[in-house]
């Protein structure tokens, strides 16, 4: 049986290219890392590391102001801290922003989430509200689980587009 | 200390074609003091976003000089964004943080740290290439042009103390004074980027 492997980093960055991103904003984590390592390499595309979450919302939606396209790149965790800045700036100016999330604890995702779910130490309890979260804040989203899924890149611009608001990848496991 | 009249009114004559982004006590009196689509109002927004989203701006627009009026409550909510800014390289960004010590549009209850914070120092410890702070109206109004139009690179951090007002909350309602509060965010937001996108 072949290792089992996650989406390329690369794969990724071509599309993000082919897009036509111009600026990665966000915080690195474990599945994100080889993502970040090729940004920091000569790419069309400029990375700005922040340093809480909720900033990656704020400078993108000024990114957008200023008429470049930017992309949001964070971990799930993060995406919950951001929910103030998400709502009061991409959200309610109305900027088409795609936001690729790493979906920390999905591997681990219990199928019957009773009411201790949150408090068991096999379950990452980030993951048992991502997509809850996401709903709440009216957030559309798509899993991102491997290469084949890369069509999901465009349609994610094209539905940000379509909807003048942020839409979320949840990136299921690590790029490599 | 000055007043908020003689931080802004001073700005006011020497701005030419800057994109100017405020925050909570100044969003009103800037707004009856210009009337350009270049001016964008964080209200109806995130409070403790106005800095790292005028960064954006400044990354997006390089050739531009954006101005960013932040409060001090607002500045602490996000500190690190000093850090981000600097991080980022931009040198057309000139963030003022407006130091009246309180929340003012709540009611002007104190921020933490109140009387102890030096925010000239944390711009300086967090890398800002250009740091200034005035307390004193006359010094602030004769430095004001240069600091627009210096020449030096890297981001610059102005701090004024300002007397605290009675500024009350802000809407975005036809019955604000100031045109930039007159319509939504979400369609401001959309005169603003055309506004600036073809002046550029």
């Amino acid at each position: 049986m072949p290792p089992h492997r996650g989406p390329l980093a690369r794969t990724l960055v071509d599309e993000l290219e082919r897009q036509g991103v111009s600026h990665v904003v966000g915080i690195p984590d474990n599945a994100s890392a080889a993502l970040f390592r090729l940004l920091a390499e000569p790419v069309s595309i400029e990375l700005l590391t922040v340093t809480r979450e909720g900033e990656a919302f704020a400078v993108a939606s000024g990114l957008w102001l200023g008429g470049a396209k930017p992309l949001v790149l964070i971990q799930n965790t993060g995406l919950l801290e951001s929910g103030d800045a998400l709502r009061g700036t991409a959200v309610r100016m109305g900027v088409p922003l795609v936001c690729l999330v790493t979906y920390r604890g999905y591997a681990k995702l219990p199928p019957n989430q009773s009411d201790g779910v949150m408090t068991r130490a096999d379950v990452d309890s980030v993951a048992v509200v991502t997509e809850p979260t996401l709903d709440a804040w009216r957030v559309p989203y798509e899993l991102y689980r491997s290469d084949a899924d890369i069509s999901r890149v465009q349609r994610a611009f094209e539905r940000a587009n379509e909807l003048s608001r942020p839409v979320a990848l949840l990136l299921t496991q690590a790029l490599c | 200390m000055l007043t908020k009249q003689e931080l802004l009114d001073p700005l006011a004559r020497v701005r030419t074609d800057e994109v100017v982004i405020t925050s909570m006590g100044v969003v009103r009196p800037w707004g009856r003091l210009s009337d350009s689509d270049l001016d964008f109002a964080s209200a109806d927004s995130a409070m403790g976003h106005t800095a790292d989203l005028a960064l954006g701006v400044a990354m997006a627009q390089p050739s531009r000089r954006v101005i960013c009026l932040n409060g001090d409550g607002g500045m602490l909510m996000s500190l690190g964004t000093l850090a981000t800014i600097v991080e980022s390289g931009v040198d057309n960004l000139i963030l003022f943080v407006i130091v009246n010590r309180t929340y003012e549009i709540t009611g002007n209850q104190p921020v933490p740290g109140a009387m102890a914070l030096d925010f000239a120092a944390m711009a300086r410890a967090a890398g800002f290439a250009k740091v200034h702070h005035f307390d004193e109206a006359d010094a602030y109004e004769s430095a004001l042009d240069g600091i627009l139009h210096d020449k030096l690179k890297g981001p610059t951090f102005v701090s004024v103390s300002v007397a605290p007002e009675s500024e009350g909350p802000i809407s975005r309602s036809a019955s604000e004074d100031a045109r930039y509060l007159q319509t939504s965010l979400y369609d401001w937001s959309r005169r603003f980027k055309k506004a600036l996108i073809e002046s550029s």
